[in-house]
């Protein structure tokens, strides 16, 4: 039991939840206080004890299952089919009645194993399946070719053959003592049926092991390559799963953001309120007052190029905008294709995925299905909206500046920056790509305080710590 | 008033807190036992509204301990959550000092036996006379087993956090001056937590986890029907049934047990015997809190309303029997 517990800690630190050796410590402490009878008291102790992220419990469920569970749901499963393929008027208690009472006057030699099938103990033949498959080595199973192998290594720790004779020389034994041909043929079609479940459940025994070595590395692997999976090639499916990563990088981010900013605001000295706090004392200053620092909050506003091609940067990066709402004092948002317009409103007014999609879709303020125009796009913003701009304000422009040859209108970014704390350009393209063909980044580049590529979720978070909220 | 003993088992968990009018599912239970057996303190999370703090506070009530509560917010510091040190009664001892300093230095000759005079009155100064006790530190040093209920823990600062770890681990306190304060009973800790901030690995693993979500149905109807006696079957069942539709949507706030209960009432105030649109529109306003939501769950209800009225139908010709299943033979 306790080599099955480490397994299993092993198991969730594989899969990414973090197990300290403390933790598994008190795992064993839990279960000493408990009586293990029932599954779920067992299954709760030890994720009280191991698991204390709720984010990690679906993994720690699934796994559970896999681990402890899955076998013998599998095992039960194949033995109930076995038994529902005896048809209608067959009945187990009976047969196993009249059995047991001719057993009892025969010398019969039968090994655990063929004693569990005979008896159709499935905690029995739970127990010596796995007890074979640690004696035929299947914890080093590492691909789906071995199945076959270790399956069959299984069932030879088990002695399956051997124990199938030993059922053909019962039956030869009890056809002599005077068994009825009926009671005969069905145990007959019993054993068949049951032989057949145990190697079916043998091999799914293989499976299953293979999974619970798999399951962390896929997942893991699943979640990470999304992080760097290049906005281009994100399918819906992707986009969906990466709305929930969005969600909790911009959560770590909101934490540090406001431990830094604590830090940071701790000003001066301030003498006036030392002096009224400590009036109870005598005047004498027992407690010290610190003036705050205002809080700076920055303002922000986002102009997103909406065009299929960087629609994707968009979502995510409007998601991490309104994520993180507190940290700013304000946000606009606009899109853009070639005409442009604002949607401030629409994420005020609407859950902020609706708001997305719609925006997305241009939100009713601008016709999405024409091809991009920055000049364009910049010189709306410059003419009707240039007033929201101040000096704390962080203009961020999301876009590839692929301009479809279109006039850059570069002087409108200039005027834009001018009145602006700073500009910031997020480009899906890489640098090397910029101003060839029909970029026109070259041209907005000398007026970009920052501009970075942003082709995956990892340099997005970065780039949104480091450059945004700082 | 003296506590009463711990619990013996899960099930005598269950069964008390039931006789407290609190219904806790197994994993509840499991892990209220396991925190009054290993002296852990237990780290509750889940949304609002949930019975976090309820937990609490009936465990106090079904060990009979005095429940001792630390608010936490923003800016708490050791000062308001430990000890103090009582500065005007310092002070005050200062000034009679001050005045008994004649006293105290007579017969001496040197200055040197003057400071070794005054030096030996020193340890007074600073001594658990003038330690204001805060809830953390009455925990620890009460005489009887107490139940601390540190609540809303993500809404304090991470520095706190760090000094919660000391207390929590080894339930002693430190203060400089005078020396470090051993617990005489280990209380039981519950810390409540409502995932506005994550909370650190170290004081993770001092703690055991507790999440709860949202009940299920069964267990809500029968929350509902213990809270709110008297509430029409047919009623209780369609409102749980709503509600837990409800909470299926994507909203900005779902509407929690506590919201539940308070709609019940509502409805009951209002002589409700069955839901109708128009009574379940014009109060849905107290389960949820955003116009949104609301609209939301508009359409939500007029779907579920329709699909009663549908199967109300169809259900009225003839009455099915249900199979009966067949008995597994399997052990």
């Amino acid at each position: 039991m306790e080599r099955k517990i480490l397994e299993f800690t092993n198991l969730l630190r594989k899969a990414g939840v973090r197990v300290s050796v403390a933790e598994g410590i008190d795992a064993f402490n839990a279960l000493d206080e408990l009586s293990l009878d029932e599954r779920d008291v067992f299954k709760d102790a030890l994720r009280t004890t191991m698991v204390k992220r709720s984010d990690d419990i679906p993994t720690y469920d699934r796994l559970f299952d896999l681990f402890w569970s899955g076998f013998h749901d599998a095992l039960r499963e194949q033995m109930e089919q076995a038994l529902g393929g005896m048809g209608a008027d067959f009945d187990l208690e009976d047969l196993l009645e009249n059995l047991r009472q001719a057993l009892e006057n025969m010398d019969v030699d039968l090994s655990d194993f063929a004693q569990a099938m005979l008896s159709v103990d499935i905690n029995q033949l739970e127990q010596l399946i796995r007890e074979a498959g640690e004696g035929a080595g299947v914890a080093n199973i590492q691909n789906m070719l071995q199945i076959g192998f270790f399956s069959r290594r299984i069932m030879e720790q088990l002695d399956f053959e051997g124990a199938g004779g030993q059922l053909r020389e019962l039956m030869d034994q009890l056809r002599a003592s005077g068994m009825s041909e009926e009671e005969l043929g069905e145990l007959g079609q019993l054993m068949g049926a049951i032989q057949d479940a145990v190697r079916r459940s043998v091999r799914r025994f293989t499976e299953l092991e293979l999974d619970q070595r798999n399951h962390d590395y896929l997942e893991r692997f699943r979640r990470e390559s999304l992080q760097e999976k290049s906005f281009y090639n994100l399918t819906e499916e992707d986009v969906r799963k990466m709305r929930e990563l969005v969600n909790r990088l911009a959560q770590k981010l909101k934490s540090i953001v406001s431990m830094r900013r604590k830090r940071q605001r701790r000003g001066k000295f301030d003498l006036k309120h030392t002096m009224r706090r400590n009036m109870a004392h005598g005047g004498i200053p027992f407690e010290l007052v610190f003036r705050q620092k205002r809080k700076e909050k920055p303002k922000l506003i986002v102009l997103c190029d909406i065009s299929s091609s960087v629609s994707n940067v968009s979502r995510f990066f409007m998601q991490f905008a309104y994520s993180l709402q507190d940290t700013f004092t304000k946000i606009r948002s606009y899109v853009f294709v070639a005409e442009l317009g604002e949607v401030t409103q629409l994420f005020r007014d609407n859950d902020i995925y609706e708001a997305l999609d719609q925006a997305l879709d241009g939100g009713d303020v601008i016709n999405p299905y024409t091809r991009s125009n920055f000049g364009m796009a910049f010189h709306i913003f410059w003419r009707d909206f240039l007033s929201t701009v101040d000096s704390r304000t962080t203009v961020v422009v999301i876009g590839d500046a692929r301009n479809n040859y279109n006039d850059a209108k570069a002087w409108c970014v200039r005027e834009i920056q001018k009145k602006a704390r700073n500009l910031i350009w997020i480009n899906p393209e890489s640098p090397g790509a910029w101003g060839f063909g029909d970029s026109v980044m070259d041209k907005y580049l000398p007026y970009c305080d920052v501009a970075e590529e942003c082709r995956n979720l990892k340099q997005l978070s970065r780039l949104v710590d480091h450059l945004i909220i700082r | 008033m003296k506590g009463l003993k711990m619990f013996d088992t899960v099930d005598d968990v269950e069964k008390r807190l039931l006789d407290q009018g609190y219904i806790c599912g197994k994993n509840i239970a499991t892990i209220v036992y396991l925190a009054s057996k290993l002296k852990k303190p237990v780290l509750v999370e889940g949304p609002a509204g949930v019975g976090k703090t309820e937990l609490a506070k009936v465990v106090a009530q079904a060990l009979n301990q005095k429940l001792l509560r630390l608010q936490c917010y923003e800016g708490l510091d050791e000062s308001k959550a430990l000890y103090e040190w009582e500065y005007s009664k310092q002070l005050l001892y200062t000034q009679m000092l001050r005045d008994k300093i004649g006293e105290v230095i007579k017969g001496t000759t040197t200055l040197r036996d003057a400071a070794e005079k005054i030096g030996e009155q020193d340890d007074v100064f600073f001594s658990e006379r003038f330690v204001v006790p805060r809830p953390l530190m009455t925990a620890i040093t009460s005489e009887e087993p107490v139940l601390l209920l540190i609540d809303e823990v993500d809404k304090s600062d991470p520095e706190f956090e760090a000094f919660l770890l000391e207390v929590l681990s080894d339930f002693t306190v430190s203060i400089p001056e005078i020396g470090t304060i051993h617990a005489k009973h280990i209380p039981l800790v519950f810390l409540t937590s409502n995932d506005a901030r994550e909370m650190t690995d170290a004081l993770k693993r001092r703690c055991l986890h507790l999440y709860i979500d949202f009940p299920e149905e069964a267990q809500e109807l029968e929350i509902l029907r213990m809270k709110v006696p008297g509430i029409d079957d047919r009623l209780a069942q369609d409102l749980v049934e709503l509600i837990q539709r409800i909470r299926g949507l994507d909203l900005k706030k779902a509407p929690s047990i506590s919201e539940t209960l308070d709609w019940a009432r509502a409805l009951m105030v209002l002589n409700a015997d069955k839901l109708d649109e128009a009574m379940v529109s014009d109060t849905l306003n107290i389960i949820l809190k955003h116009q949104g939501d609301i609209a939301k769950a508009q359409t939500e209800l007029s779907k579920l309303l329709q699909q009663k009225a549908a199967a109300a139908k169809a259900e009225q010709p003839q009455q099915v029997d249900p199979p009966v299943e067949k008995k597994s033979i399997l052990h």
